[in-house]
């Protein structure tokens, strides 16, 4: 079991807190999830990114994936909110929390222009590029999902 | 009435429902002039196919006399893209439609630097001098 380290980044009150600190991960998540608004820090295809819902993430073309294809976040490092963070080791249990990314287009970027040259050896070229890239957008952070209960 | 900047719903396509960006495909092609051949050739093999594929697109034929063969693709952002097919074989004019087909219709920006783009204000808060703890030495 992952064990979780709940850091509380609020103003310390000098001895008087409003509430104790949670014991269970159910507790810290609960915390977390009643405040407003929360991140999530996410690795995707070998990079980390900080993403809340709403955004829109550019990565290099992913080839298996088509445009309206539902993904999902499955290593998320850290879920935070103003005053919580929740950090996994390495990783949070995807029972807990859980964030979609839906593929919204297959896009170039602007042409790029690479102008090589050797001086008084007759070398020079050009060399155009358009780098292809792939967009999702962030669905919601959904924590402490309610256990889908098996029917038989 | 306008509503203030501040209360208007910003469009996040694909947070909660996606709905696909492309939503027209226009063939342009000329019957007599022979650069339209592989146009016309892929129109006959795979035009009803790509039409069934995709049930969101509007898919349209026209004839465009005695020019080079072009693929106009209308977005719903009110953009379209126009590409041309001349010198293009069935194969080629089939990596165009899917461009196309995958392209969100949004003008073509440079996209390396920025990965993230986000609309939601800062979670944690913007640090203010006056509400953080005064440092002691």
């Amino acid at each position: 079991m992952a064990t979780l380290q709940l850091l509380r980044w609020a103003m310390p009150l000098r001895g008087r807190c409003l509430h104790t600190a949670p014991n269970s991960t159910a507790a810290a998540l609960e915390l977390i999830r009643a405040q407003p608004s929360q991140y999530v820090v996410a690795s995707f295809v070998g990079k980390k990114y900080i993403l809340t819902p709403r955004d829109l993430l550019t990565v290099p073309h992913l080839r298996d994936v088509k445009v309206g294809d539902v993904l999902k976040l499955d290593e998320i490092h850290e879920l935070g909110s103003r005053e919580y963070t929740v950090r996994g080791n390495p990783t949070l249990p995807a029972a807990k929390v859980q964030v979609q990314a839906t593929v919204v287009e297959h896009t170039k970027g602007s042409m790029e222009i690479k102008f090589k040259k050797k001086r008084r050896k007759g070398y020079q070229k050009t060399i155009k590029h358009k780098h292809p890239f792939t967009r999702l957008r962030i669905g919601d952070i959904v924590i402490n999902p309610a256990p889908e209960s098996s029917s038989t | 009435m306008s509503l203030p900047a501040a209360l208007r719903s910003r469009a996040a396509n694909g947070h909660a429902a996606y709905v696909p960006a492309i939503r027209k495909l226009v063939f342009e092609f000329c019957t007599s002039w022979p650069t339209s051949q592989p146009t016309r050739t892929f129109l006959v093999n795979s035009l009803q196919k790509l039409a069934r594929a995709n049930p969101h697109v509007e898919v349209v034929a026209r004839e465009r006399v005695h020019r080079e063969p072009i693929i106009r693709g209308f977005y719903a952002n009110g953009r379209d893209k126009v590409i041309s097919l001349k010198g293009l074989e069935p194969s080629g004019i089939r990596k165009k439609v899917e461009l196309l087909l995958d392209s969100s219709g949004a003008k073509i920006k440079p996209l390396k630097s920025r990965p993230v783009e986000s609309s939601t204000e800062s979670v944690r808060g913007i640090w203010s001098g006056v509400h953080a703890p005064r440092p002691t030495l």
